[in-house]
């Protein structure tokens, strides 16, 4: 019951902003110390995994140094390897892709040559620790040509996005995907998440591709499902998702709840892995507070933090209160400097007495590199 | 590639460290946690990685299972290469028989094949328990610079503590003239930091030579240095001014481990020009709860932190439970300190768990460290009393 995997590491359908100006959703730090990749990557290694495909589109230069040959993960081996899947690398394609079933024809080479009998395709634009042994078993079981993850709840999944609904009948049959634009309470939201076998796909891709077809959802997914050949299973663990910079910040904090800490990161069979940095260990000085929060290694702390998440070498100056915010790594915030709901991207310097402020709604955010 | 080196470590890390017991009763002492995130070995690793040596054997006796473990491939340190990279090298059977590691100079001479393969026109000898940070390439420039057989590096050490050393009297071009391994009456106080350069002719001589004596202890310090002095072989010191501690006693191990902490600590870890490389464990950033507080201290990975700790060190995936206050204190990785429990001027070694209410230890001022070794086992509200200073 060999599976491989295929991540779709662009950020689609996200209005992150200059979040993901220069890097993609997966690439996004998050969590202290994680890129939204590490999380995909993890599941799919703790499933058994190790064949995996990362599709990219563009801006995937920090992706590609945070990700290397995949060693951390265990997934650069001798019979098997973690591949990046860029646009123009197949002979027939003189076009760039733009959607995940283009990107799927494109990279049909890749495809064609994996041994393992299923594959496992995710769309990176979520965190949680999921159980893709499960799926891959509940896939097997079912009988059915695709199974797709839904879950009834996406944490802080704004609308506005194109938005999968599933509908399901008994035995957990996948009977209709509808296009929707906001989620009610309870409904079924698909995130583009399937177990195939291999062999299929590839027909689907041939099939799709001589109609002309682009759409994964609506033109694999749904034909499935109107044809009782799809299932639908559902993710019952915690699912972040982060569309938008509230929404980003929302679920940061969330990790902050004692129990969604335990259900991501404490699970010793299924641990999330990310690419080390030798970071010192982090060193807390005579007036420092920190209440509710997440500190990395390589911090410098000498001022207060409450209910903050704090990634690797960040300083904070005597003095300064960073309250409901994000510092990532290696940015400094200067003596008496206060934060509310900010959001610091990498290498911010936040000079002496700054007050930066925005409201959970409205995160104030800095671009990396920015002195203020 | 070529398939030579010019200098490569031979780094001795066999050592019982009985002084340093209970934490070295399973685990080899380079292996002893130290500092929260890091081994006693990765300090001697760093500096060979950083000092652009990137072949190190690692000769291994005393408990190797955990130090294997975690030196692996050498991946941490970035010594798993094609050419080079990090070995272990324990004691071996031989077709003439088989034989532990007699001492210091007798490891590297049942070694000297691997020295051979990669050819090197200079051997640095390393101690797997000191933690420095030191630039090996300046002393092997100056060793080069001296045409010196042999350099040993020194540090100036308080008049007080130069019998604990092996002192040695230089003329005034660094060249030394005479060594005393722990006098009562020390002439200087120019110590050796056991970290030797030798020259590869002059090594593979003197301990072909060393292995001949029957009455040899097969010691650099005993043997190997006064006998190239003997024979008046260009030995030069090379003194080092940099923040040097040998960690072989349980007080030593604890004042080095306070001595990065605090707002200006005497030892700075986190140095970009210098990182202090280790093997990472994979887990999550340290979580502070609401009653958390945090003073003076280092705290590692994954800890939970709900307590008060003071002028400590904590390792990684430690949890503090709600009222439990620590102070002065090493917390090794895996240790579970219950509610209410108050840890004054103690070790406790990795994997302990104190239950409720105890009390361990004292003031640091009054008494002796009190070490909880995990095969101790407390029950709630019990007192470990410390021994009154001697």
């Amino acid at each position: 019951m060999k599976a491989a995997g295929l991540i779709f590491s662009d950020s689609y359908d996200v209005a992150l902003n200059e979040m993901t100006k220069a890097r993609t959703l997966a690439a996004l730090p998050i969590g202290g110390r994680y890129r939204v990749i590490d999380f995909t990557l993890s599941n799919m290694a703790n499933a058994g995994i190790d064949n995996v495909g990362v599709v990219t589109t563009r801006n995937y230069h920090e992706l590609m140094y945070h990700i290397r040959g995949g060693t951390v993960w265990d997934l650069d081996k001798k019979r098997s390897a973690l591949t990046f899947l860029p646009p123009y690398a197949a002979d027939n394609q003189s076009d760039m892709y733009h959607t995940r079933l283009e990107a799927l024809q494109t990279h049909r080479r890749w495809i064609s040559r994996l041994t393992e009998k299923y594959i496992v395709i995710v769309s990176c634009t979520y965190i949680g620790n999921i159980d893709f042994d499960k799926m891959i078993r509940f896939h097997e079981a079912s009988g059915a040509r695709i199974t797709a993850l839904y879950t009834k709840n996406p944490m802080f999944k704004s609308g506005g996005q194109r938005l999968a609904k599933f509908t399901i009948g008994v035995n957990n049959t996948l009977t209709n995907v509808d296009i929707v634009y906001e989620l009610q309470e309870g409904d079924a939201f698909g995130v583009n998440c399937y177990v195939m076998e291999v062999a299929d796909l590839l027909k689907l891709l041939d099939e799709t591709k001589r109609e002309g077809k682009n759409n994964l959802v609506l033109d694999v997914l749904q034909p499935l499902a109107q044809a009782g050949e799809a299932v639908a299973y559902e993710a019952k663990e915690t699912m972040l998702f982060m569309d938008t910079p509230s929404d980003y910040l929302k679920s940061s904090l969330k990790m902050l709840d004692r129990e969604t800490l335990d259900e991501l990161y404490e699970n010793p069979a299924r641990p999330i892995i990310t690419r080390a940095r030798d970071s010192a260990p982090t060193r807390y000085g005579e007036t420092a507070v920190v209440e509710n929060c997440l500190i990395a290694d390589g911090v410098r702390i000498e001022g207060t933090v409450r209910n903050s998440i704090i990634f690797r070498d960040v300083v904070v100056k005597k003095g300064a209160v960073i309250e409901n915010s994000v510092v990532m790594h290696d940015a400094v915030v200067g003596e008496g400097a206060h934060l509310s709901y900010s959001i610091l991207d990498s290498r911010v310097v936040v000079n002496d007495g700054r007050f930066l402020g925005g409201y959970i709604t409205h995160p104030f955010y800095l671009e990396e590199g920015t002195v203020i | 590639m070529s398939s030579k080196k010019k200098c490569i470590a031979m780094l001795l890390a066999g050592g019982q460290g009985s002084r340093l017991s209970p934490l070295t009763k399973k685990v080899a002492k380079p292996a002893v946690q130290f500092g929260s995130r890091y081994r006693i070995i990765d300090f001697s690793l760093s500096n060979c990685v950083n000092s652009n040596i990137d072949t190190v054997g690692v000769l291994t006796q005393y408990q190797p299972l955990e130090l294997n473990d975690y030196l692996g491939t050498g991946e941490p340190w970035g010594l798993n290469l094609r050419f080079g990279g990090l070995h272990v090298l324990p004691p071996y059977q031989a077709e003439t028989g088989a034989d532990w590691f007699k001492g210091t100079a007798n490891a590297i001479y049942q070694n000297l094949a691997f020295i051979e393969r990669y050819d090197p026109e200079h051997v640095l000898i390393l101690s797997g328990d000191h933690i420095y940070k030191m630039d090996y390439s300046i002393m092997l420039d100056e060793h080069i610079a001296n045409d010196a057989d042999l350099t040993v590096a020194v540090i100036d050490v308080d008049i007080s503590e130069a019998s604990r050393f092996g002192i040695m009297n230089t003329d005034d071009k660094g060249r030394i003239l005479e060594f005393e391994e722990k006098p009562a009456h020390p002439k200087s106080t120019t110590a050796s930091m056991g970290v030797y350069i030798f020259k590869t002719s002059a090594l593979k001589e003197y301990l072909i030579r060393d292995e001949a004596d029957p009455e040899s202890k097969n010691d650099f310090g005993k043997n190997i240095i006064p006998a190239m002095l003997a024979d008046n072989r260009r030995v030069f010191a090379y003194l080092f001014a940099g923040y040097w501690r040998d960690v072989g006693t349980i007080g030593s191990y604890w004042q080095t481990n306070m001595d990065i902490t605090g707002d200006n600590p005497e030892f700075v870890l986190n140095d970009p020009s210098w990182r202090i490389y280790y093997r990472h464990i994979h887990n999550r950033p340290t979580y502070f709860g609401t009653t958390g507080k945090v003073h003076r201290s280092i705290c590692g990975a994954s800890n939970s932190i709900y307590g008060t700790v003071e002028d400590s060190i904590v390792n990684d995936n430690v949890l503090i439970e709600e009222g439990a206050v620590v102070k002065d204190s090493i917390i090794l990785s895996d240790c579970i300190i219950r509610k209410g429990a108050k840890i004054q001027y103690a070790i406790l070694d990795a994997k302990v768990e104190i239950p409720a209410g105890c009390k361990i230890g004292g003031d640091k001022d009054k008494y002796e460290i009190t070490v909880i070794s995990n095969e101790d086992k407390l029950s709630a509200g019990q007192t470990v009393k410390a021994a009154a200073k001697k």
